[in-house]
């Protein structure tokens, strides 16, 4: 049983998807706003997670205590925030409060009070933030990672850069707001106890005549390969891996995507087994794939005390480059049952298909259904992964590491030769 | 949904809420053991045995047990608290019959030497994990001020000095003690036959014998005032807060969830006060309802200059919240608890641990209806009780911060 998935594009290049899923009492919806970090204005960096806090700070007929009060008596629970090439709105609720809950978040976005009292306010909690990070050294790290391996925006950190979040002004945001805050490119996604032709006609009445042309995203560029060190004395040493993959749409992405099952999804997976199970190098490590629009790559982690980084970065780049000797029959069968297994899972909460329905239609231009998806998987035989690997150029690596002492250079070149 | 429970010869107890709906199946033993269940010479061994049943039983090696979980397509893990550990997992209904297979046959392990040293390295490793994560560690310190000689005070984990000294005879010794078929109980959420279930378990499990291990509840006397430790290497402070609460068997748990709610909750007066305004970048209370004692258990994170005026400001709300909560508010509150439980019981999987959970504390079903009804009915009669007692007068805050420049 797999509901069907409905969309509708508005005029306006907003797009709504929802899904219907009649057995349940609640509905989670996700509005993605197609601005971010990456298109932050130029020595502007923090703009965009400024505007997604200021948006909250009054909007329509409700300021800032009566806009928040208001969703709490829906029962709204809210989530998202700005990340790199958009940012999230999203809520989860029982699904009879949707057409009042949507009408708040239609102000939010169309209607935003933006007041000056209130501007000074969103830019020092986004302060505060950055600031929380000293403690993180893991999310450090893949700030970080992001930053060395990407000569795009794409590098950028979601969170700005103290110096031009100081320096915004409230003027300037909101001329951000009003080139970027727009419908052209955003996605409502829904999914829950919902009909279908209610919430579209719901989505028309609140969103339907919302214009705007949005701002175009930047092309992703990667920088040359390479590694570096960042200072801490912190107790394990973080150990951060980038390298290219595919792009989301390519023919083979399904092939990737089994791939990277085989390195990381559960605990007989390569990494895991190689470098937590069989050497007790560390507690947690792992390898994921991410993709922002038009590009994909894999990120890998492993954190573990200095005295071990040498061997662990050793084992995990030595794993990411063996991958390319291919997989064995087993280990794909595993791989594959895990993610078909996992799709079913989602696809039971709302919030699950609801973020995977905006995030789908984002970077793939449609939601995907269940059974797509499932019909990629199963087609991909034995031979043809392991001829998609053998075929994948060498990996390069950009390595960054986080700790009292850098892991010997050697070991990464090493590595690569 | 249909509540299923059978208590086997041997004392072992399982428990289900079938769901025709469900797309999967999630299944768990709860076992009633934790670090509040550990002496000081075993300090971090309910944690520690918890990564040993990943590591092969007379049947199975660790490498057959993380191959086969991933082979059914599980997602699947365990955590330890300090009052109970749970093994868990969901997979497909059709492999419903291998995960619990599996999972039972994990309850009876091997804890074979070369294991239990190769493993000491990575639980090493968490600890070391968890010394750089200051909002982790603040509880690990705090807990042990607060509580003191009580067990909730004791660490999940350990310290590094406690684990290298523990020995295979000591883990097998608290194993047999505590793993027994009268302090541990299967659970199952989604799609099964319930038959089929409590026929395999029966089968799997024939050799299990009751222990009857035992819990101490001593009073709880919670510290109070103020305690403030400087560390290096710290950028920002970080502050555990506790005042005493009720138990997890006490009427008024309900109240003092959403009272807790209406304080620190995202949107709550701690919220307002403290983070609208960008005074901290992290505020909240909740209520943790433990076996037999509870606290009402608080954090704040903020610069090193702004931790005595948070710290202030957090202690003048909770105190004015002593005066009375309006209805408005309490409303707001339930109705988010109310929307929560219902989402978490959108898939069996949710739905596992909250019904594991309750039935561990309660030794009866609830249906996620039954609860929400309980947390709508808890009034501000209620919370006048419970502000009564004046809980937050007795507010002890423990704070990491960096050292002085």
């Amino acid at each position: 049983m797999n509901p069907a998935i409905h969309t509708h594009t508005f005029d306006n290049g907003l797009t709504l998807v929802v899904q219907e899923m009649s057995w349940l009492p609640s509905v989670s919806f996700d509005l993605l706003l197609p601005f971010g970090a990456t298109t932050d204005p130029e020595g502007a960096s923090g703009s965009a997670v400024v505007l997604a806090e200021w948006l909250y700070r009054g909007a329509g007929a409700r300021d800032s205590r009566g806009f928040s009060d208001a969703l709490d008596a829906l029962g709204v629970r809210r989530s998202g925030g700005a990340g790199g090439e958009s940012t999230l709105v999203s809520g989860s609720l029982l699904a009879d409060a949707l057409p009042e809950a949507l009408a708040l978040y239609a102000d939010l976005v169309r209607r935003p009070h933006l007041s000056d009292a209130e501007f000074g306010l969103a830019r020092t909690v986004a302060l505060q933030e950055l600031d929380a990070l000293d403690d993180s050294p893991t999310q450090r790290l893949f700030i970080a990672l992001s930053k060395a391996y990407f000569a795009s925006a794409h590098g950028r950190s979601h969170y700005g850069e103290a110096d031009d979040l100081k320096a915004l002004t409230a003027d300037a945001v909101r001329q951000d707001a009003a080139r970027r805050l727009a419908p052209n490119g955003a996605i409502l996604s829904v999914a829950g106890g919902v009909r279908w032709r209610e919430v579209k006609g719901l989505a028309e009445e609140l969103f339907a005549d919302w214009q705007g042309a949005g701002a175009p995203l930047p092309v992703a560029q990667v920088a040359q390969p390479h590694h570096e060190h960042i200072a801490a004395k912190t107790a394990q040493t973080q150990i951060g891996v980038a390298y290219e993959a595919l792009p989301p749409g390519h023919p083979d992405w399904y092939k990737n995507a089994l791939a990277v099952a085989v390195l990381s999804k559960g605990m007989g997976s390569r990494l895991f087994s190689e470098v937590r199970e069989k050497r007790g190098l560390v507690y947690s490590v792992m390898a994921v794939g991410r993709a922002v629009r038009g590009y994909g790559y894999t990120l890998g982690y492993a954190g573990t005390t200095p005295e071990r980084a040498d061997e662990t970065l050793r084992v995990l780049l030595g794993e990411l480059v063996r991958l390319r000797e291919g997989v064995s029959g087993e280990e794909l069968e595993r791989a594959r049952t895990g993610l078909l297994a996992g799709l079913v899972m989602e696809g039971e909460s709302s919030g699950g298909v609801a973020a995977g329905l905006a995030r789908n239609t984002f970077l793939f231009g449609s939601p995907r259904p269940l059974e797509t998806v499932r019909a990629e998987l199963s087609a991909v035989t034995l031979g043809a992964l392991n001829s998609y690997l053998a075929e994948r150029p060498e990996p390069h690596f950009t390595v960054l590491t986080l700790g009292p002492t850098a892991p010997a250079a050697e070991k990464v070149s090493a590595v690569r030769a | 949904m249909t509540f299923h429970e059978t208590i086997l010869p041997n004392g072992l107890t399982l428990i289900g809420e079938h769901n025709p709906e469900a797309q999967s199946f999630a299944a768990g033993y709860f076992v009633k053991t934790g670090s509040r269940d550990e002496s000081a010479e075993v300090a971090g061994v309910s944690h520690f045995l918890e990564h040993m049943l990943f590591k092969g039983t007379a049947k199975r090696s660790a490498e057959a047990i993380n191959l086969e979980f991933d082979a059914i397509g599980a997602n699947y893990n365990a955590y330890t608290s300090d009052e109970r550990t749970v093994y868990y997992g969901a997979v497909l209904p059709e492999r419903g019959a291998a995960l619990v297979d599996l999972l039972s046959d994990m309850m009876r392990p091997a804890l074979r030497e070369d294991d239990f040293t190769l493993e000491k390295n990575v639980i090493l490793e968490e600890i070391a994990m968890y010394e750089d994560r200051p909002p982790f560690k603040v509880f690990e310190e705090g807990n042990a001020r607060f509580y003191g000689q009580h067990p909730l005070g004791r660490s999940v984990l350990g310290s590094p000095e406690s684990i290298r000294a523990l020995t295979q005879g000591q883990m097998l010794e608290y194993f047999s003690a505590r793993y027994a078929s009268d302090n541990l109980f299967l659970a199952v959420a989604g799609r099964y036959d319930w038959d089929a279930v409590v026929a395999q378990v029966e089968r799997l499990t024939r050799d299990w014998r009751p222990s009857r291990a035992e819990r101490s509840y001593p009073d709880l006397e919670g510290a109070t005032g103020e305690v403030r430790v400087t560390l290096p290497n710290l950028s920002r402070a970080h502050t555990a807060l506790y005042a005493p609460g009720v138990s997890a068997q006490d009427p008024l748990r309900y109240a003092a969830g959403v009272l807790a709610n209406v304080l620190g909750d995202g949107s709550g007066r701690l919220y307002w006060a403290l983070l609208d305004n960008g005074l901290a970048d992290s505020a909240s209370l909740s209520h943790d309802a433990a076996d037999g004692a509870g606290v009402f258990v608080g954090y704040v994170s903020t610069s090193p200059e702004g931790q005595a005026e948070a710290l202030k400001i957090y202690r003048e709300t909770l105190q004015r919240a002593q005066e009375g909560v309006t209805e408005d508010e309490w409303r707001r509150a339930q109705r988010k608890l109310a929307t929560s439980l219902t989402l978490r019981g959108e898939t069996p999987f949710g739905r596992l641990m909250s019904l594991g959970v309750r039935y561990q504390t309660d030794g009866r079903y609830a249906s996620v209806q039954e609860t929400v009804s309980q947390i709508m009915a808890a009034s501000l009669t209620d919370a006048d009780t419970l502000l009564s007692r004046h809980p937050f007068d007795q507010l002890f805050s423990f704070t990491l911060e960096p050292e002085p420049t």
